[in-house]
């Protein structure tokens, strides 16, 4: 108890941690939602992978004294950009080669998803400097969470989660049926390579902040959890989130009170929860068809 | 009934990629006519009706849409298309209509909460709003996708295969359901089907496409011969 008062207090020293989980489990399912419903869960395997290679090799760079930015010397800004560039390209032309349904989506993401752990691997090894702070930002420091780092993340993840809310009717009609959309007067091809931006967006932020485990456990474990729980699209998102900040709160409070590492911990509870939840469903539906067989009976 | 042409093909040629299906197609739809668009399959009934409701561009000609503006189309896809992992109600999947029309950022208006329920009451599925729509059955599935159709106000109604895989007694009450709404809303109906015991006898236009050649008549003209010699008949003409 006195730890979750600690936790809750303004002026607790890791708050930036706390909040960044917050917001991570608040926004990410709603982006993951789109990875459920259009059958792209790999795709949130592979995607952070990407977004890794993306900080390794905006780090070697850095360390051989290219920049993106000829006034800034910032890793940080360096890694993101790189972690964006790389991900969106991936994503486009994962996108690309799925219209023109060239081989087995399966093949092309396990191809995406070797070669970017490969060449992660390689730009760290290729880096001559500071091995142990890519290691470090590679795998997500939940910890220490600077301030400008935490209102960027309000920032950009604030926006995504209002665009995607005012356009959700959109993002959900071309995600269920393209030909609707499109004799209503969509355009199809925008509404995809905005959510595709977005998806972008939403890993390379992620990646950084809280690592690519996280990511892609609260993209998806959320939706999945949440889809065999309920009824209706509204409460699908809405349960989705629900499930998200709970556990990131939960999660944080646990490994706070035992001394755990707080990415691992959320995604151990998520993973509860889907268990818990799973087994909740089975009994309900069992106890269904017990009182269908009783009244089978009664009627005869 | 007027007689303005909705929709007029001059000298069209359909496909993918470049590459020709059916060539030199040209005929015109009238406002409120009932037209079935009628072949085996694979002979490109649905690259010619997408190709009207401009999901597929067209190689060669022109498509003229009515007089002053392009017609709104109400869809009724193929139900097997629509993957069931989405969650949706019977009732939200009906709302996908309204979409054309909703602003960003604006909560479903009453008025379109009103005319949803009324679509639903017209296809007789008022009662299983709340169901899940991969819970519904077959029949049942394109009743609630005929009322999506219905909901986005529409000029021109178009049904894909609308009784492919249901039941006898489904396809009997789709049909009806289908006469039915043609007589209410005085719609233009295009009708996309393989099986021509589907095809109702009252009406206006059929548009046969066989062996890359395609043939425009009427139920008489046409589905007579094909009665006569029982060419891929099994069934019944619907009255």
């Amino acid at each position: 108890m006195e730890q979750l008062l600690e936790i809750l207090n303004p002026h607790f020293l890791l708050r930036n941690a706390l909040y960044a989980g917050l917001i991570v489990g608040f926004v990410c399912p709603q982006v993951g939602i789109f990875f459920v419903l259009r059958r792209m869960i790999l795709l949130g395997i592979a995607l952070p992978q990407v977004s890794n290679a993306g900080i390794a090799f905006a780090f070697l760079l850095h360390t051989l004294g290219w920049h993106f930015f000829y006034h800034t010397e910032s890793e940080k800004v360096m890694a993101l950009t790189g972690s964006i560039i790389f991900t969106i390209i991936t994503i486009f032309i994962l996108a690309i080669l799925e219209r023109k349904r060239k081989g087995f989506t399966e093949n092309r993401i396990g191809f995406t998803y070797v070669l970017a752990g490969a060449a992660s691997i390689l730009f760290v090894s290729w880096n001559p400097y500071g091995q142990t702070e890519v290691l470090s930002m590679l795998k997500g420091e939940i910890v220490s969470v600077p301030d400008v780092y935490l209102w960027s993340m309000v920032a950009i993840y604030g926006a995504i989660f209002i665009f995607l809310t005012g356009f959700h009717r959109n993002f959900i009609l071309v995600s269920y049926d393209i030909d609707m959309a499109v004799t209503v007067g969509k355009k199809v091809i925008i509404w995809d390579i905005l959510l595709y931006i977005i998806i972008g967006i939403i890993i390379s932020l992620g990646v950084m902040t809280v690592g690519p485990l996280v990511i892609f456990g609260f993209l998806l474990i959320p939706p999945i959890t949440a889809r065999m729980v309920t009824r209706g699209i509204l409460p699908f998102c809405i349960v989705s989130s629900a499930i998200g900040v709970t556990a990131s709160f939960i999660g944080f409070y646990i490994s706070y009170r035992f001394d755990l590492p707080t990415g691992p911990t959320d995604v151990a509870l998520l993973s509860v929860i889907l268990v818990l939840s799973y087994l909740a469903k089975m009994l309900f539906s069992m106890k269904r068809q017990c009182e269908g067989k009783i009244k089978l009976k009664e009627n005869a | 009934m007027t007689t303005d042409n909705c929709i007029t093909l001059k000298d069209v040629t359909i496909g993918y990629n470049g590459h020709p299906l059916l060539k030199d197609i040209n005929f015109s739809l009238k406002v409120g006519e009932f037209t079935v668009l009628f072949g085996p399959n694979g002979c490109g009934k649905t690259t010619l009706f997408k190709t009207i409701l401009r999901i597929i561009p067209p190689i060669q000609g022109t498509i003229v849409y009515g007089e002053n503006h392009y017609p709104r189309f109400g869809y009724v896809p193929q139900r097997q298309i629509l993957d069931e992992i989405y969650p949706f109600t019977a009732e939200e999947v009906v709302f996908m209509g309204t979409f054309g029309q909703a602003k960003p950022f604006c909560p479903t208006s009453d008025k379109n909460r009103a005319w949803v329920e009324q679509c639903l009451k017209d296809v007789g599925m008022l009662e299983l709003k709340k169901q899940l729509f991969s819970e519904l059955s077959g029949g049942q599935r394109q009743r609630i996708l005929i009322a999506r159709a219905l909901a986005t106000r529409p000029d021109i109604l178009v049904l894909d295969e609308p009784i492919t895989g249901v039941d006898i007694l489904a396809q009997k009450m789709i049909m009806e359901l289908i006469t039915l709404l043609h007589k209410k809303h005085q719609l233009t109906f295009i009708m996309v089907t393989h099986e021509i015991h589907s095809i109702p006898k009252w009406i206006d236009k059929i548009i046969w496409i066989n062996d890359n050649k395609v043939l425009i008549g009427n139920s008489i003209e046409l589905l007579s011969p094909l009665i006569t010699d029982e060419i891929s008949f099994q069934g019944t003409l619907w009255h």
